[in-house]
């Protein structure tokens, strides 16, 4: 029942929000769109700490969701696992039990950096950058036709022991970057 | 069930062949068919809820990414099955989201359920399915299929069980006509013997055994029983044969001895009757010439002889006269019985005038027979008749007759002294007396001469008596036509 109050809630949201600006309501549907990569990337088991731990979306630098994420997450699991929004100031602050990571334009400079920080580590890294997939990043958000669209790099996932389903790939355009590092 | 039995045994032997085949491939077929149409609805299903189950997970990313172009392009690629005639992708609010065909006229879509699963409504087989990424419910498929797979099954396999059927039944024909010849032939064989046999009363015949069957044994049976048959007429009338030979043979020597008898009897009765004359002649010799010498006593012994002899010489009449009759063949004529019974009657009548005698005489018709013969008969029996009533106060005599198709029956009655029918017997022997002869005076020879003339014209002669009632005589004649 919660559930569709909380969907009624979120349409009502959608609703209202579109008479707002229009970047509000794109965060607002990329918030769901992140649940859903839970969805269809598959962690290793080790990325947990146990079964009952939570799943951790985390967001660096500045956050554009606001609230929408907690109502987005709040309720949610994925495979016995719940779902929490943990927000980072700084590289740093990354954990070690980060699963999804959305980093934010205003960090765009170090992107390279954070990533290669991250290698190894199996955190789904997420970002709006036009040049995330080159820099080693895993999907990134575009706008197309007034649409929200996806970009993978499948090898960045794969090398951090991460498992992209096909079929969320079927609607991604596949980006295979030549990394520098080669 | 009562016309199945009057039915000729080929027919029925067929026709049993023919309901036992027909039964039972009408119930194997009936059983595949049914079986065939409840494990298709089940395939059908189970194919439709594979199929659903492919588009349903391969359109979860599409509805949890909201990517209408990808569900439209996996909805799409249904064409491939073209028995689905619908199949539409509702987002986890219930919303279309996407549908297929493009053509789809999307009022007339079905109102989105809460129940999941495919069932057959009139001529679909349509049902929701949910879409579901791991455990979390994205959407829901809805599929749509028509029958027309279902249809064309059944209608081939329609095809198929009446060819079966037909076949079979061909084939069941052919067969029958083949092998209830061996039933029906031998048992047909058996039935056209026996009739030829009772109708042409030929016992020679022999039924033809076709096989070593019950039907063999049946033929063999008959044949025995046939031979059986043959071999005790053939016995039966070897003995009849015989027993005619025999009679034949029987019958000539008595007639034989017969002749000889009737020729003794004659010539015994013709020697007889020269001596009795010569004792007659010389008694009244003796009478005349010496009538004085003898006394009166002696006149009375030589009454006493003439008596006698006189009735010896009778006696000898008559017997020469029933000897005659064996002897000679019947002139036979018409004769007119009334006149002659008539003129004897006057004859018999003139000797006892003195008694009271009622006489009545019918119309008596014609015979056609001997005279002399038959006048001995009438008077025979009128002098006896005149003779047994004669110590009767009132005697009354009727003469009648009757006639049925081949004689007439001429009869005398009287009111006599009649006889016991315990004698009766004895009553047309030669010599033989019901009465002594002091009473009635007789030779016991005339009614047996009477009986051998009626015998000779090929009649018969009966009587019935009371004793002191009277006695009635018949005798019949053959008539003229029927002799």
């Amino acid at each position: 029942m919660r559930h569709y109050i909380k969907i009624s809630l979120l349409f009502a949201g959608i609703l209202i929000l579109s008479a707002q600006t229009p970047s509000t309501r794109e965060y607002q549907l990329k918030a769901v769109f992140i649940l859903n990569f839970t969805q269809f990337v598959e962690w290793p088991p080790n990325s947990f700490s146990s079964p009952q731990a939570p799943l951790v979306i985390g967001v660096l630098g500045k956050d554009p969701f606001g609230n929408y994420l907690e109502e987005v997450l709040s309720n949610e699991k994925i495979n016995g696992h719940a779902l929490v929004a943990h927000r980072y100031k700084s590289m740093e602050d990354i954990e070690k039990d980060c699963h999804v990571l959305y980093i934010n334009l205003s960090e765009s400079g170090k992107n390279e950096k954070i990533i290669t920080n991250l290698k190894g580590v199996s955190i789904l890294t997420v970002s709006d950058n036009p040049d995330f997939l080159k820099q080693g990043g895993m999907i990134r958000f575009y706008t197309k036709d007034n649409k929200i669209q996806l970009q993978i790099n499948p090898e960045a996932a794969k090398s951090a022991n991460l498992t992209i389903s096909s079929k969320l790939l079927r609607l991604a355009e596949v980006i295979t970057p030549k990394l520098k590092s080669k | 069930m009562t016309l199945f039995r009057d039915i000729p045994i080929q027919k029925k032997l067929m026709s049993v062949i023919f309901l036992i085949s027909g039964i039972m491939l009408l119930v194997t077929c009936s059983s595949f068919f049914v079986y065939e149409f409840y494990t298709f609805r089940q395939t059908t299903i189970q194919k439709l809820s594979t199929l659903g189950e492919i588009i349903s997970t391969n359109s979860t990313a599409a509805l949890a990414f909201q990517d209408q172009e990808s569900a439209d392009e996996i909805l799409a690629a249904l064409k491939a099955e073209p028995h689905i005639v619908a199949a539409c992708l509702y987002d986890k609010n219930g919303k279309l989201f996407s549908f297929y065909p493009s053509s789809l006229d999307v009022k007339k879509l079905p109102v989105k359920s809460e129940l999941t699963g495919y069932h057959f409504d009139d001529s679909y087989l349509q049902g929701f399915q949910p879409v579901v990424q791991g455990s979390k419910q994205l959407g829901t498929l809805y599929l749509r299929s028509d029958l027309d797979a279902m249809y064309e099954r059944f209608t081939l396999y329609s095809i198929i069980t009446a060819l079966v059927i037909a076949t079979s039944l061909l084939l069941a024909y052919f067969l029958s006509q083949i092998l209830q010849k061996s039933i029906a032939k031998p048992i047909l064989a058996l039935a056209e013997t026996v009739k030829t046999i009772s109708i042409q009363g030929n016992y020679s015949l022999r039924a033809i055994k076709l096989g070593k069957d019950e039907l063999g044994s049946l033929t063999d049976a008959f044949n025995d029983m046939i031979g059986q048959i043959h071999s005790q007429n053939l016995t039966l009338s070897e003995f009849n044969q015989t027993l005619e030979q025999k009679v034949k043979d029987r019958t000539l020597e008595l007639e034989t001895v017969n002749k000889q008898l009737d020729a003794f009897s004659y010539s015994i009765s013709h020697d007889l009757r020269a001596p009795i004359r010569s004792i007659n002649n010389y008694i009244n010799i003796l009478l005349e010439d010496y009538d004085e010498q003898l006394d009166t006593e002696a006149k009375r012994l030589i009454q006493v002889v003439i008596q006698n002899s006189q009735k010896m010489g009778l006696l000898i009449d008559d017997l020469l006269a029933f000897a005659k009759l064996g002897r000679k063949d019947l002139a036979k004529v018409p004769l007119s019985m009334k006149t002659m019974v008539k003129e004897i009657w006057e004859e018999a009548h003139q000797l006892e005038s003195n008694r009271n005698i009622q006489f009545v005489i019918q119309d008596i018709p014609e015979a056609y027979a001997e005279k002399a013969t038959i006048r001995q008969v009438w008077v025979n029996l009128i002098s006896n008749a005149l003779k047994y009533s004669r110590k009767k106060e009132n005697t009354s005599i009727e003469i009648s007759w009757k006639e049925n198709e081949k004689e007439i029956i001429y009869s005398i009655q009287d009111n006599g002294i009649g006889f016991d029918m315990k004698y009766y017997n004895k009553l047309f022997g030669v010599f033989q007396r019901l009465h002594s002869a002091q009473d009635f005076e007789g030779t016991g020879v005339g009614l047996a001469i009477v009986e051998r003339i009626i015998e000779k014209h090929g009649g018969k002669i009966w009587a019935k008596s009371t004793p002191n009632v009277g006695t009635v005589f018949y005798f019949s004649l053959p008539k003229h036509n029927s002799v």
